[in-house]
């Protein structure tokens, strides 16, 4: 009592193994040789086989989710430059040995490449014979039928008031009209029995699925090196065409050059954004929204456009989406003489995401001035320190540290415009300066004067194009419906078997039955169902009934 | 639009009762656990009955098996869980404890040994005892209670309601309940409700004490339609995933008692694991409640592709969040196919599933709170 099935019956009534990417009940064959074509190309047979087998896909499978943990939990410069660096600044020691090991760029690294690429060869090696496998089997009978049915998993008996030739004729035309795939004995066999196989579709579910993994593969390599991705800040009233030199980054595939941007121009009218104003979450964003004016192409009529979070502005085959925002105080300085040295909206960068804090620098080279600032959109005063209350700008103020000196711009080295070098800069005395809008700040020394003159606000706006995403969906999809075919459909047998009764004119019908893969369950219903149904059909007559049950 | 306070109100309520009526449900079934009917006992003896009475011209394979195991007196017995996979009849319903005969009776006339056809739910759960009537009337009860809190929530704040991870959590585990019950009912598997009913309680007991959020509008990278169906995929594949890892723990303790057994370390007979279904039959549950889920995950991770590409303007950038559903859905198909190998099955093919189920755990409790990524929209803490 080990076990209910009878491996002899099994096998008879199971036919042929599938491979290793089915989910199948049975382990494919690895031990096969390749002797007689030689010894390398036994041992390469040997490995095509150890790398297509079930153990080495399921080891495979489990690297790739083991090696995508680093991936989350290290930050990853294609997502987080900065944190990066911040980590190399915390971690002098550890983090050049992780960045050998590729482990800021897990998703990218060779090593995840390799884990991938071979876990995709597996499952190539698997199931493109199975694709021929499956063509072939779509067109071969089911096997013979068991000599004995009561061994199989599910089975039943009855008695039929048919004799045997016809019972059996009866069952096979039943189980024809639900679809089966029958087989009868050939001319020369003794017995009367009928095969029936249905479920073919669940072998070619599963196919699509892994066939569609492929596809997703693809797709994303599709984008890879047709797509691109930049990013670009802007200010209200400011305009840009998607051109190289206009756009403060652009990450483009591999095949990508600066002429393939879509020729649009935009404009950022005006930015929107409103926050909650009481309760639990007050200062919580409740919307966000970039009025913009747009052209196609140029010449082009222009059309406006609201750009909100999870509303892109489509253009062509790209898309502009809104990924950023904050705040960019309006600065006039004027030189010693009085001209005007600058005079923009300088965007600054939020320090703190919750009340819009930001930090920024004006740097104004020809009056030799430069100014490091904090901006608060909600001014107020924590223990004499400036903080932000709210993340609206109810009541804006600006805190400056003035400088003056050679701002170093003309030194060939390049500097970031959110970033000041002070080195060779002497800071100006009445700093730090606390400025409301309108409020000018006359500098000691007759150096000049700054004025505070508004606030207006930026938002970051990224443009991407990526081909592989409609051919992703697509095969995502079809992997889905792959997917629930193979668990829905079960490939299932049933084999009725008649012989002659003991006594009378009629016979005695065994059904025996077997699912090959049952993972939704329910064969046993089914089969119940279905031998109900037959016995039913083939009932024999009152008085028949009382010569049977003797 | 404002939140609706009073109808807030109403749904903290029902959780509340819906968290008072489970625990009285999970009572009830460690009450049936402890002074029910000893069922095993008697299905396998209806079952020796009825395969004596068809021994002469037929029997059915899995009245084989039930007769074996209750000859050996215990579901632990050796060798009766190795009937892995197709078995039917008894195997999949050890509860039917008077309807095996009953149901044989419709089947035929005369020598007829057809498969028992199934009784109806209604009948084999008032033939279960009146433990276990109770404790189905009162998960009933509270899956109402449970729903009216998730939907009342829903409309105060005019949106699906699991915008952040209370609600989430409120969501799950009203989804876990519902289909284990289906399950529950569906299988006869009485005795897993207070393993079941009981993390339920101890999950939304959780949500109510720590993470409790009060209703409030959404951030504006939630405004969107994708909401209530990419996290809806998730809240339902979360629940039955939930469902799937109580069962696996419970083959894995099973299965290491009848290990015992069969190492003579331990006396077959246990009362508790003696009320538990066979390891056999937990596998089988596991699988097939993971063969449910996983399509639901997999289409959610899909929805949450599509609005990904919407909001962020990419379908995938292994945000960390985005990193752990792959890694738990690579588990969950990794115990898929390691259940189809002969050397992967059983205990260890469980191991993976439960690390999947860790995986999603980590993902919602750990990585969504503490882990900086765009999808940091827990409202925790």
């Amino acid at each position: 009592m080990t076990d209910v099935h009878t491996p002899r019956e099994q096998a008879e009534a199971q036919g042929e193994e599938t491979g290793s990417f089915g989910i199948t009940e049975t382990e494919p064959d690895a031990t096969g040789s390749g002797a007689e074509t030689g010894p390398s190309a036994g041992w390469l047979r040997w490995g095509w086989r150890q790398l297509t087998s079930m153990r080495t896909a399921l080891v495979l499978l489990f690297l790739l989710a083991l090696g995508s943990v680093p991936g989350s939990v290290l930050p990853q410069q294609g997502s987080d430059p900065a944190a990066v660096q911040q980590y190399f600044a915390s971690h002098p020691a550890l983090a050049p040995w992780l960045n050998h090991l590729g482990l800021f760029n897990v998703f990218a690294a060779p090593w995840f490449a390799a884990i991938y690429l071979l876990l995709f060869t597996s499952l190539v090696g698997c199931v493109v014979p199975r694709t021929f496998k499956l063509a072939g089997s779509a067109r071969t009978p089911p096997p013979r039928a068991p000599r004995n049915l009561r061994r199989l998993p599910h089975s039943a008996s009855f008695p039929s008031a048919l004799a045997p030739g016809a019972a059996v004729d009866a069952a096979a035309a039943m189980l024809g009209g639900q679809r089966f795939r029958l087989r009868r004995p050939a001319s020369g066999d003794s017995g009367h029995w009928v095969s029936a196989e249905k479920g073919y579709l669940r072998e070619a579910g599963n196919l699509l699925f892994h066939l569609a993994l492929l596809g997703v593969l693809v797709s994303i390599a599709l984008g890879g090196l047709f797509g691109y991705k930049a990013d670009k800040l802007l200010v209200e009233g400011q305009a840009f065409s998607d051109t190289l030199p206009a756009l403060d980054e652009f990450h483009p595939g591999r095949l990508v050059s600066g002429s393939d941007l879509a020729p649009f121009t935009l404009t950022l009218d005006r930015f929107s954004a409103s926050y909650l104003t009481s309760g639990g979450s007050r200062g919580q964003p409740s919307d966000f929204n970039a009025s913009v004016t747009y052209s196609p192409s140029p010449g082009a009529p222009s059309r406006t456009y609201n750009i909100r979070i999870n509303d892109p502005l489509p253009v062509d085959s790209t898309k502009v989406y809104l990924i950023g925002h904050g705040y960019a105080p309006v600065f006039r300085v004027t030189d010693s003489r009085g001209n005007v040295a600058y005079n923009e909206a300088t965007p600054f960068i939020p320090a703190n995401t919750g009340t819009f804090l930001s930090d920024g620098v004006v740097k104004a080279p020809d009056a030799s001035l430069g100014f490091m600032g904090v901006f608060v959109p909600t001014a107020v005063s924590v223990g004499g320190t400036l903080e932000s209350a709210f993340p609206a700008a109810d009541f804006p103020a600006v805190s400056l540290i003035g400088y003056s000196g050679n701002l170093g711009m003309n030194s060939g080295v390049p500097q970031s415009v959110y970033q000041l070098n002070t080195a060779g800069m002497t800071k100006i005395s009445g700093s730090p300066r606390l400025m409301l809008p309108g409020q000018t700040w006359t500098l000691p020394g007759g150096r000049g004067a700054i004025t505070f003159v508004g606030v207006k606000q930026w938002v970051s706006l990224a443009i991407t194009y990526d081909p592989g995403q409609v051919p992703a969906l697509v095969c995502g999809m079809l992997a889905l419906g792959g997917l629930l075919v193979s668990f829905l459909v079960r490939r299932r047998r049933v084999f009725v078997r008649a012989v002659p009764a003991a006594s009378g004119g009629g016979s005695v019908v065994t059904v025996g039955g077997l699912a090959r893969t049952d993972a939704s369950g329910g064969f046993e219903e089914e089969f119940a169902e279905l031998a109900a149904e037959l016995a039913a059909q083939q009932k024999p007559e009152p008085n028949n009934q009382s010569e049977a049950g003797a | 639009m404002s939140v609706n306070l009073g109808l807030a109100q109403v749904s903290g309520d029902f959780l509340v009762a819906a968290i008072v009526i489970y625990s009285l449900a999970v009572v009830a079934f460690a009450g049936d656990f402890a002074f029910g009917r000893p069922r095993r006992a008697a299905a396998a003896g209806a079952a020796v009955a009825s395969s004596e009475r068809a021994a002469q011209l037929a029997t059915v394979g899995a009245a084989q098996g039930a007769s074996g195991s209750g000859a050996a007196g215990a579901p632990g017995a050796p060798g009766a869980p190795e009937a892995v996979g197709l078995a039917d009849g008894a195997q999949a319903a050890p509860a039917d404890a008077g309807s095996g005969g009953t149901g044989s009776g419709d089947a035929g006339p005369g020598d007829a040994v057809l498969p028992a056809r199934q009784v109806p739910a209604l009948r084999a759960v008032w033939e279960a005892g009146p433990w276990v009537r109770a404790a189905v009337a009162f998960s009933a009860l509270g899956i109402l209670a449970h729903l009216v809190a998730v939907v009342t929530r829903g409309f105060a704040v005019h949106r699906a309601p699991w915008g952040n991870m209370y609600e989430f959590v409120t969501a799950l585990t009203c989804v876990a309940a519902i289909f284990f019950c289906y399950v529950m009912v569906r299988y006869r598997a009485w005795a897993l409700g207070v393993f079941v009913m009981g993390a339920v309680v101890v999950a939304l007991g959780l949500a109510e004490t720590v993470i409790y959020t009060a209703a409030g509008p959404l951030v504006p990278a939630l405004q969107s339609y994708w909401l209530s169906i990419h996290v809806t995929a998730m809240t339902l594949a979360t629940g039955i995933f939930f469902v799937a890892a109580v069962l696996g723990v419970m083959y894995l303790v099973v299965e290491r008692y009848r290990a015992r057994v069969a190492a003579g370390k331990a006396q077959p007979g246990n009362g508790l694991v003696a009320r538990i279904p066979s390891a056999a039959q937990l596998d089988k549950l596991t699988y097939r409640t993971v063969v449910f889920g996983f399509p639901v995950w997999t289409f959610g991770v899909i929805a949450g592709a599509i609005w990904a590409d919407q909001a962020w303007g990419r379908y995938w950038g292994w945000d960390p969040v985005e990193t752990w559903a792959f890694i738990t859905w690579v588990l969950y198909a990794c115990y898929l196919h390691a259940r189809a190998t002969a050397g992967w099955r059983g205990r260890r093919a469980h191991y993976l599933q439960l690390l999947g189920f860790a995986s999603l755990t980590f993902n919602m409790l750990v990585v969504q709170v503490f882990i900086t990524g765009m999808h940091s929209y827990a409202g925790v803490g």
